[in-house]
């Protein structure tokens, strides 16, 4: 890899929004390296030995955690998970408290997911070792943005100039926000759809193209990025049923036909088959959803590598 | 006893007096207004440069006790006002018990006048413990010394208990105080619901919210012919709806908080819980309308709704800390930085709403100078420069939306009954 004087050594990744093109673009290039390293017989290599993360997550995640922890495996680093369900309020020890104690511990970095937006910023303000957003609320899933972008790029080879449709619950998403900011940043175009009472107000000023209509989301688009929709948002009457969600805004073959022939089809996982998606597209031609969750891990190596290394001693593991 | 503050530029709001003149007080009494006053054996307060006003009155602010004093009590809370340059404040009922009795208005009303440095006066509960269900004893907490009525904190949601509540404090000449929202609308926001609380992901609490619950309370004393005060309006419809409202002649009132006149929704951008307040900070248009509000008189009156929690209440993620901040000791220096030096608003106009004004929506006997009237004065000097500081607050609420700004001009002594309660920053207990 060619030497470049930008560095994320020790930088918090909270969101995209704070990430420069270029440091966007370093990252999904040694994404890159990462997955090539992924694919060989002998995964493990030696570059973050003595190096380590603790897996932080106060919500349930077994995906993303799993993500992490064999991202820091491979790379040879010590990594520990913490899980703990119900907010540190209920929990009766306060977040700071419980982040405080983390650092005691010598821990290099902090995977973090927890259900209030803002809190992996809270983290960054009262500790020191490096704070990876691994999803905070409704606001940020960075790594999941940069899993998208790179999967994207892996099979359309760009990211500028394509026409992205990000399908569903936009208001408590945090894969969506993600999505909109780091993918309109790189020059996509980004239109949204979704029950309207889930389309956050003032959305447009993000830079993307609201839609009221699914089909007018989906038409000629390049790719389609459905999101999960959580049934608890019908008892809060947001949506009428679960029925009514499938018949009007969820993603089939018909519904897909509208977009470009050669349009991925992503979600984030986990999926509500039949729901926001039928089996037969999420298991059809057009579905990248497996390689997102490979690509997770190569993304997630980057970024520990990157972070905790600085694009240092890459040149022994390439 | 007698204390002449010589040569300040005395501004009185309530006769439009702005001159450079003498203000001689005797036995807390002020004596004489003019030019060059002689007089034996007084302490002299050389106000050259500075602005003598009325004594600041501010009938919003939260002082805690009973029940909640690791937030706040009477003593600090009246500290933190004589600081900041208030010789009267108005608290709100929503303690520990909440004050929905006569018992409690005369108790706390005689523990503020043993303890408290500057003046309290009461506002009572409009339903008993604030449930929204029953009125509490309006009469009796009105003839026992209660200034207004009001459920702050809860938007009374039973229509016909808010009718009730109006028509029954009516009958003693006094005030509604109405929190204005609709509780199902904003039940879940943090902020105010716009291009920030989408980018930021947190729940949004919209201004439709406060503007229908605004226009329920103005028809109904618009219907009932009664007296209504609006909490701390901070929508510009809301505030539209109560500028025609007036102008149709219904008795309503209302204030802005010295926060929603001066900080956008950008503050929230870090989520610094200290930026968490309700109503929510709103957007630049809405910021704007308030001072449009203020300026054509809509707007009666700038309050703090000095509201101070605990370190540790506030010291958690966005979404959990509660509602509220501390504002009596930087209410005056923003006011003056933002709204006066800018030139949004001149002098008179200010200090007027910040004394006259809440004086007389709530009828206390407070906020003018007048010869034979009890001396509350307070001492301004609005050139000094100073910078935010929450720990030399006096109140026990140590978030501000505030912290490390700097601002230029301050109060540099409280009088109350014509002792000084502050001089240069520091409190005399
Ligand atoms: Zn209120």
């Amino acid at each position: 890899m060619a030497k470049s004087n930008i560095s994320l050594k020790n930088r918090d990744i909270l969101d995209l929004d704070t990430l420069s093109t270029e440091e966007i673009n370093l990252i999904l290039k040694t994404a890159g390296e990462m997955k090539n390293i992924m694919n060989r017989d002998i995964k493990k290599v030696p570059t973050l030995r003595g190096k380590s993360i603790i897996n932080l997550f106060f919500e349930p995640s077994t995906r993303t955690r799993t993500s992490f922890e064999l991202a820091g495996k491979y790379l040879g680093a010590d990594v520990v998970n913490i899980t703990t369900s119900g907010s540190s309020v209920v929990k009766g020890e306060s977040l700071r408290d419980t982040l405080l104690t983390v650092e005691s511990m010598r821990v290099d970095a902090i995977v973090m997911r927890h259900e209030a937006s803002g809190a992996a910023e809270f983290a960054a303000k009262v500790v020191k070792p490096v704070i990876i957003n691994a999803g905070d609320g409704a606001h940020a899933h960075p790594t999941q943005g940069l899993l998208d972008m790179f999967t994207i790029q892996e099979r359309k080879g760009r990211l500028t100039g394509l026409k992205v449709a990000i399908i569903g619950d936009i208001l408590y998403s945090r894969v969506a926000r993600t999505n909109i900011c780091g993918l309109t940043k790189m020059g996509a175009e980004v239109h949204v759809a979704g029950p309207a009472p889930l389309i956050p107000r003032e959305l447009a000023a993000m830079g993307v193209t609201v839609h009221q209509r699914v089909e007018d989301a989906l038409e000629g688009a390049d790719v389609v990025d459905v999101l999960r929709i959580q049934l608890e948002r019908q008892k809060k009457g947001l949506f009428p049923s679960a029925r009514e969600y499938a018949r009007i805004f969820g993603i089939n073959k018909a519904r897909l036909a509208l977009a470009k022939p050669d349009a991925l089809l992503m979600h984030p996982g986990p999926m509500n088959r039949g729901l926001e998606i039928s089996p037969e597209v999420a298991y059809g031609d057009q579905s990248v959803i497996c390689d997102e969750v490979q690509n997770g891990v190569a993304v997630r190596m980057a970024l520990l590598f990157l972070v905790l290394m600085g694009g240092k001693n890459i040149e022994v593991i390439a | 006893m007698k204390l002449l503050l010589k040569g300040g530029r005395v501004i009185n709001p309530a006769t439009a007096y702005d001159e450079i003149a003498d203000v001689l007080i005797e036995d807390g009494i002020i004596k004489e207004i003019g030019s060059h006053i002689a007089v034996d054996n007084a302490e002299i307060y050389e106000a050259e440069g500075l602005i003598v006003t009325p004594g600041l009155v501010d009938i919003h602010v939260h002082l805690r006790e009973p029940g909640l004093e690791a937030k706040e009590d009477i003593v600090s809370g009246t500290q933190a006002a004589a600081a900041g340059g208030f010789t009267t404040v108005a608290c709100m009922p929503n303690t520990r018990p909440i004050i929905d009795n006569s018992i409690l208005v005369a108790g706390l009303k005689h523990r503020a006048q043993t303890e408290g440095i500057v003046n309290v006066e009461i506002i009572g509960a409009m339903s008993k413990s604030q449930e929204g269900k029953e009125l509490a004893e309006i009469g009796d907490m009105l003839l026992n010394g209660a200034v207004a009525i009001s459920d702050d904190g809860h938007f009374v949601n039973n229509a016909r208990l808010f009718r009730a509540g109006l028509e029954y404090a009516n009958i003693f000449g006094k005030r509604i105080i109405s929190h204005a929202e609709d509780e199902n609308l904003s039940s879940e926001g943090v902020m105010h619901e716009g291009a920030v609380s989408t980018r930021l992901g947190l729940v949004g609490n919209p201004s439709v919210s406060e503007d229908i619950a605004v226009s329920r309370d103005v028809m109904l004393a618009e219907y009932t012919n009664s007296l209504l005060h609006v909490a701390h309006v901070s929508s510009k419809n809301a505030v539209d709806i109560i500028r025609q409202a007036k102008k149709r002649g219904v008795n309503v009132t209302t204030e802005a908080t010295v926060h929603h006149l001066t900080l956008t929704d950008d503050a929230v951008i870090g989520y610094n819980t200290a930026t968490k307040v309700n109503p929510p900070l709103r957007s630049q248009d809405h910021v704007d309308a308030l001072l449009a509000g203020l300026l054509d008189g809509t707007i009666d009156a700038i309050v703090t709704d000095h509201a101070p929690h605990a370190y540790e209440e506030k010291d958690v993620e966005y979404r959990y800390a509660p509602s509220g901040f501390t504002g009596l000791e930087t209410a005056l220096g923003v006011i003056l930085t933002e709204l006066v030096h800018t030139g949004k608003i001149g002098l008179m106009q200010v200090i007027e709403k910040m004394t006259y004004g809440p004086a007389k929506v709530l009828g206390l006997n407070a906020g003018c100078l007048k010869v034979g009237g009890k001396a509350d004065i307070t001492i301004v000097n609005p050139g000094q420069e100073w910078t935010v500081d929450s720990r030399t607050f006096y109140t026990r609420g140590k978030h501000t939306p505030y912290e490390g700004k700097k601002l230029k001009g301050r109060a540099v002594a409280t009088i109350v009954g014509g002792k000084f309660v502050m001089k240069n920053g520091e409190v005399f207990a």
